[in-house]
């Protein structure tokens, strides 16, 4: 939808006056407005991109700037045969996997519930932007103190309910440290999907939930057979928006668990982070880097085609 | 959830029932979003030893504003407090922030725009494959390119300032606001444009006196998603800055969480501080900013 229109290739003859200075060409006029965005990216994103896979090639620590070996794949068979990489491919997928539905399955029940006109509904609706606007380290902050071992909420609360039999530590201990990391992520990506969500429901026409209840649907069946074919579309840009988002978790892990206990919260973001910048071995840790984005990649291309299929870009 | 939200308890009283699983279900979710906040906020309010109490205190028994003093006056409460030094370092992280924010909103206006409407008035060749790029771009993770971006920041002298802050946050706000404007500025009638042109306008001057005015909505939603994905950046501040002269206030926040021994009364002060400027303007702009998320993402 966003091509330009085929009518503007005739210009009104008062434009031509700027046209004729850019060679009387809507073309280049139109690269030369897109100059400044095209140049800061082709510095600061396309030239690192093909740096950090060049730096990937060789062995470089930033302790040692002389050294700098060209070493091939090296890195990456270092990267993947190590005794992190397992693991830590295996939480990034776990966490990507339970976030995504997580989100998806608490969006789709708010989304529907926000959609009611009910006394609620302007409350429910300003409150999702809390979540949206508050930045990932406050979210952590507010998360480390709600599990906090001795003074936390959660204990306090589950301890009050009769739910433990003890204050526990739900950081440092390996099986609630990734609960807790997938619950403070879940809270805080929530919203978006619940707006996308909502978004598209206030399309579907009534008309289809009164045609549906003259065919006999329940309320199942107008769920099952209008709203969730009406929300394939937005429903596959949560995923995907929440795939991406997961593969690259990073900043909820550096805040909350610091990867541990041991390494039971490492995700591949802080793996790479910790390689390249504390190990300051960058060649090897833009290796980590480089499987995230080669996951990334699969990913977008998916997202690409989708955005195609629906007609949002037509070539 | 979904199936809550809909399932009727009992057949005979399906609209009583469908009603009570709604209100009941907004309940839940108003809670669940309110609720964790709730309790920073409460916390902030709290004396340092009331807020350590087994069983936790939900309500604080003794008011107190002394933690947000501390941010305002740290030189007077500075010993007091654990972790005062990082109390000490937020008005200066605050005003990073918000230079920073407000440095890469303006950028993202006027680049955002002027490619903005490249593509939705003229018709050039590679216009949808451009467009594409620049959506790959965004999805370029960050982690990927932060090590080249240290390195670039490294060799022009630029670690440790906000320019580095500032250069790298529009890596990721640039694409976005181009598509912004892009799918904005497509609603707005050509015609505006001709008759301002056919009046003897020059581009220029049409631009700035008769279709930025009208593009303001687009404009507003697109300077408001740069800031708020600067306010709160974290990763590149984390890598870059190293002092206060650049360090953002994401960055002393990190520094009250990552810290055991820190204050939680003032950890939580400090989140508060932190979650305000955002909060505001996400209220103040809300119609504009949830239509701006559900055009970014389902229809243009």
């Amino acid at each position: 939808m966003l091509t330009a229109d085929r009518s503007t290739q005739a210009l009104p003859a008062r434009r031509a006056s700027l046209g004729a200075r850019l060679g009387r060409s809507p073309s280049a006029f139109a690269y030369l407005l897109n100059a400044p965005a095209i140049l800061l990216l082709l510095a600061l994103v396309a030239y690192p991109i093909l740096d950090a896979f060049w730096l990937s090639l060789h062995r470089y620590n930033l302790r040692r700037p002389d050294v700098y070996d060209f070493v091939w794949l090296q890195n990456y068979v270092d990267v993947l045969t190590s005794d992190l990489f397992p693991g830590s491919l295996g939480v990034t997928l776990l966490f990507t996997f339970w976030s995504t539905v997580g989100v998806l399955v608490l969006a789709l029940g708010a989304a529907l519930v926000a959609n009611e006109k009910t006394p609620e509904q302007p409350v429910l609706r300003t409150l999702l932007l809390l979540p949206w606007a508050m930045p990932g380290v406050v979210t952590a902050l507010m998360w480390k103190w709600i599990f906090h071992p001795q003074a936390g909420a959660l204990n306090g609360l589950l301890f009050s309910l009769g739910l433990i039999p003890a204050y526990r530590s739900w950081l440092m201990a390996p099986d609630t440290s990734y609960l807790s990391i997938v619950t403070a992520n879940v809270w805080n990506t929530m919203p978006f999907s619940v707006l996308v969500l909502l978004a598209a429901l206030q399309t579907i026409p009534g008309e289809l939930y009164d045609a549906a209840k003259v065919d006999g649907a329940d309320i199942f069946g107008r769920f099952r057979y209008v709203t969730l074919p009406w929300l394939v579309h937005p429903i596959l840009i949560v995923l995907i928006v929440q795939a991406l988002g997961g593969i690259r978790i990073f900043e909820i892990i550096y805040l909350l668990t610091g990867g541990g206990p041991g390494n039971a919260s490492t995700t591949l973001g802080f793996a790479a982070y910790m390689t390249s910048f504390v190990s300051t071995d960058v060649g090897r840790g833009n290796a980590w880097a480089y499987t995230i984005a080669l996951l990334t990649f699969a990913i977008a291309v998916v997202y690409m085609r989708l955005l195609y299929g629906r007609g949002d870009i037509r070539t | 959830m979904s199936s809550t939200a809909l399932a009727p308890p009992r057949r005979r009283l399906r609209l009583s029932g469908r009603s009570l699983a709604i209100h009941a279900g907004a309940v839940f979710y108003i809670l669940w979003i309110a609720l964790p906040f709730a309790w920073v906020v409460l916390t902030s309010f709290m004396t340092e030893a009331e807020s350590m109490s087994i069983p936790p205190h939900w309500i604080p028994d003794y008011i107190t504003f002394d933690n947000y003093l501390a941010f305002v006056e740290p030189s007077r409460f500075g010993v007091s407090f654990v972790g005062s030094g990082a109390a000490q370092a937020a008005p200066r992280a605050l005003l990073n922030s918000a230079l920073v924010a407000i440095s890469v909103a303006l950028l993202n206006l006027v680049i955002g725009s002027l490619a903005g409407y490249a593509f939705a008035r003229l018709d050039f060749r590679g216009s949808a494959a451009l467009l594409m790029t620049y959506l790959a771009t965004r999805m370029v993770p960050a982690l990927a390119i932060m090590v080249s971006l240290y390195l670039i920041f490294q060799t022009l002298g630029l670690l440790d300032t906000l320019a580095a802050l500032v250069l790298s946050y529009l890596t990721f706000t640039v694409p976005y606001s181009v598509w912004i404007m892009a799918s904005y500025l497509r609603t707005i009638p050509r015609e505006l444009e001709d008759a301002a042109l056919v009046d003897g306008c020059n581009w220029g001057s049409m631009m700035l006196r008769v279709f930025l005015p009208v593009a303001t909505p687009g404009l507003v939603a697109c300077a408001m998603f740069a800031f708020m994905s600067s306010w709160g950046e974290f990763l590149y501040a984390l890598l870059f800055t190293s002092t206060l002269s650049s360090k953002t206030m994401p960055i002393v926040i990190a520094g009250f969480v990552t810290d055991v021994n820190t204050s939680p009364t003032l950890m939580n002060a400090g989140g508060v501080l932190a979650v305000i400027p955002p909060l505001v303007l996400a209220l103040l702009f809300q119609r504009m900013l949830v239509r701006g998320i559900a055009a970014g993402a389902v229809k243009g």
